[in-house]
């Protein structure tokens, strides 16, 4: 804020400078001039009148001649006076117009109102660096979950449609480049209620810096950032503490999950799916021969995939830099080049170039001579939404979708992402065992997922644990509807954590130990109810025992007196 | 040479010495002590003080600080003369110009600190 006052004063110095000497050689000059008084006695106006006639007069009001009529050399005197302050203020205020439509200017009111915004947040709220379509779909979800934003894009342009996007709270926005240090710091992740930080900008570059700075400026914050390329995602990860999500090898990994166990992606889609979503089917690409479309980024994440798992594939991209392999054709995406990649053959058709009417057409034409091709398509554009769906493709790969749903994982529940990273490491069987299990506890509906951690610092937690002479304290408890007694809450427990071990899918009677956490699958109020296990440690008596403990110290007194007479 | 200096110094000297003809005299006497130059060294004091808008060194702001000093007394000293003269009506006598011409001094004070900081600045800079 010093700032801008600074500015306005350095900026109007020559203006009020202006206006002070025009004042002064007014009302200097008509204390100077004699007057006459109606007594008919020659004197000068004092100084008091002279400035309050001059002030209503430059002003234009004009209240006439005041305390006697004027002379007429006072009258010409006042004459020059009227000229001289109208230019004097209409110099003023023109510079104070030119400031108020100064570019450099609005831009300091602006980063001063979103500074002032931004230090007086005191709730959790994330920062988010780059609004492109991944960045508005995550800000979207993350104000979905009730957490506020601060949104930081080069571009006002992009960021023009937040004020009237339906946000449950207005995320605070500020068009400038993230990786400016200052930019950054203004941003509040420096604040201890900045939950973390995403960078979503378009290029990885920007992204890496973005990333590293706040690392530096903040060693405990939660990073997230997008890498498109390996070797940006090698950079980061070698830097060290930021969860780094390339989403075209995402896809490509869960392509290759899904070629063993269909099964495990299926309960991966259905856990990060928004909650409420049906369970979506599990599908099993064929295995065959491929033909990718484009041999970009994800036609070569794609390709990396399919040779780990040694199955055939020929590429074709117009592209003439690409390296030399016998399976790449160079070519247009036309009908000739489908036949010479050998599309008649093939099984399954990955449309993944970067343009959405490119992997439409290749999609019509590899049907035309093969009609049950498994078909892959990635849609790059928001607005081609409807017509990608049209194409009914067997997958279909979103790029903003997967970053959506990797940085929740990240950002909401880091032990759900641990939790399908065992998963993915068993064989289908398992997978279909979870799911199966899951969906019993809590129909067929896509879950909320959370952990709860078995703190001891928590009130309910302590007395579960300490204060209760040694009597065990089962993940059942947990389960139980701390307000209907013998009712189970709509909740499962998905995974057991202690220490370095971790169980999946641990029974009810599982005894808990402090420093546990279990991660859960189930509704939200199920969720809620369960927090009052962490702080209330009647209610865990109750569960435990069936009778609340008295809480005051006079009924604890007199419970021990009871329970010493009874003995 | 720097015009920026020479105006600079100029209005902060200009606005000392002004301040200091206004002030000697008899305390209590007021046809010692002329209104139009208590107009003219609050004129000066003024320009002096938008003068040092925007500076944000240390000593900028010290620099404002004084010249908003010098300002505020010269402008109360002129309000108590108005007051007399328009508002209560009466002629100016011994304790009210003793008011005016004391509030004066102390902007005087303030000046001379203004003109010692300019002095200090410069000396400082030696060049």
């Amino acid at each position: 804020m010093s700032d801008l006052l600074f500015l306005i004063l350095r900026r109007l110095r020559a203006p009020l400078i202006t206006v002070i000497c025009v004042y002064a050689i007014s009302v200097g000059g008509l204390a100077l001039i004699p007057g006459m008084t109606p007594e008919g006695i020659r004197e000068p106006m004092s100084i008091f009148h002279a400035f309050y006639v001059m002030s209503y007069t430059a002003t234009t009001i004009g209240f006439g001649e005041i305390p006697y009529p004027f002379t007429d050399a006072q009258r010409l005197w006042v004459t020059f006076a009227i000229y001289l302050s109208v230019i004097g203020w209409a110099y003023t205020l023109g510079s104070v117009v030119a400031l108020a439509n100064d570019q450099p200017f609005r831009i300091m009111v602006r980063r001063s109102i979103f500074n002032w915004q931004v230090r007086g947040l005191a709730e959790p709220f994330y920062v988010l660096c780059g609004y492109g379509q991944s960045g508005a779909r995550l800000s979207r979800a993350l104000d979905r979950l009730g957490n506020r934003l601060v949104i930081i894009d080069p571009s006002p342009e992009r960021m023009a449609p937040i004020a009237v996007q339906d946000y449950g709270t207005p995320p605070i926005t500020l068009a400038a480049d993230a990786r400016l240090a200052d930019v950054l710091d203004d941003s509040g992740i420096r604040s201890p209620f900045c939950l973390g930080l995403i960078a979503l900008a378009g290029e990885d570059g920007v992204n890496q810096s973005i990333a590293i700075g706040a690392r530096v400026l903040n060693p405990d914050i939660l990073i997230v950032a997008r890498a498109k390329s390996t070797v940006a995602k090698v950079n980061l990860e070698s830097f060290g503490g930021v969860a780094v999500i390339n989403p075209f090898e995402t896809f490509a990994f869960n392509l290759g999950v899904g070629l063993r166990s269909p099964e495990i992606v299926q309960i991966e889609d259905w856990l990060t799916a928004t909650t409420g979503s049906p369970i979506p089917p599990a599908i099993q690409p064929p295995r065959g021969r491929w033909v990718l479309v484009g041999f970009g980024r994800f036609g070569r994440a794609i390709a990396q995939v399919l040779d780990q798992e040694g199955i055939e594939w020929k590429a074709f991209d117009p592209r003439e830099e690409t390296e030399a392999d016998q399976r790449l054709v160079h070519g247009d995406y036309t009908e000739n080049v489908l036949h010479d990649a050998g599309v008649e053959h093939a099984d399954v058709l990955v449309a993944g170039s970067d343009g959405d009417s490119v992997n439409l057409g290749a999609t019509t034409l590899a049907r035309r001579v093969k009609p049950d091709i498994f078909v892959v398509i990635r849609q790059n554009q928001m607005q081609d939404k409807s017509l990608v769906e049209a194409a009914r493709a067997n997958l279909k790969f979103v790029q903003s979708e997967i970053m959506v749903n990797e940085c929740l994982q990240v950002l909401k529940t880091p032990m759900l992402g641990r939790f399908i990273a065992q998963l993915r490491a068993g064989d289908s069987a398992q997978a279909a065992a979870v799911l199966a299990r899951t969906r019993q506890a809590v129909g067929d509906l896509s879950p909320d997922t959370w952990a709860f951690e078995c703190d001891v610092l928590q009130p309910g937690m302590f007395f579960a644990f300490f204060q209760r002479v040694g009597l065990p304290f089962r993940i059942q408890h947990l389960l139980e509807d701390p307000t209907n007694p013998g009712e189970r809450l709509h909740a499962t427990p998905l995974m057991l954590e202690r220490d370095r071990e971790t169980r999946l899918l641990p029974a009810d009677d599982t005894i808990l130990k402090p420093g546990d956490r279990v991660l859960f699958a189930g509704d939200d109020s199920a969720r809620r109810l369960q927090q009052r296990y962490l702080v209330e440690p009647g209610t865990v008596a109750w569960v435990c025992s069936g009778s609340e403990p008295p809480r005051g110290l006079i009924f604890r007194w007199l419970q021990k007196r009871r329970a010493r007479a009874e003995a | 040479m720097n015009l920026e200096k020479v105006i600079f110094g100029f209005f902060i000297i200009f606005a000392c010495t002004l301040n200091f003809g206004f002030f000697i005299g008899d305390i209590e006497r007021h046809e010692l002590h002329h209104p139009m130059e208590l107009f003219a060294a609050v004129v000066v004091n003024l320009i002096a003080t938008v003068l040092k808008f925007g500076d944000r060194t240390q000593l900028g702001a010290t620099h404002l600080a004084t010249s908003l000093v010098a300002s505020l007394q010269l402008v109360a000293a002129s309000m108590v003369w108005v007051w007399q003269l328009y508002v209560v009506g009466q002629p100016m006598n011994a304790e009210l110009t003793a008011v005016v011409v004391s509030l004066s001094g102390g902007a005087l004070l303030a000046n001379v600190f203004s003109v010692i900081l300019l002095i200090g600045e410069t000396l400082r800079q030696g060049r």
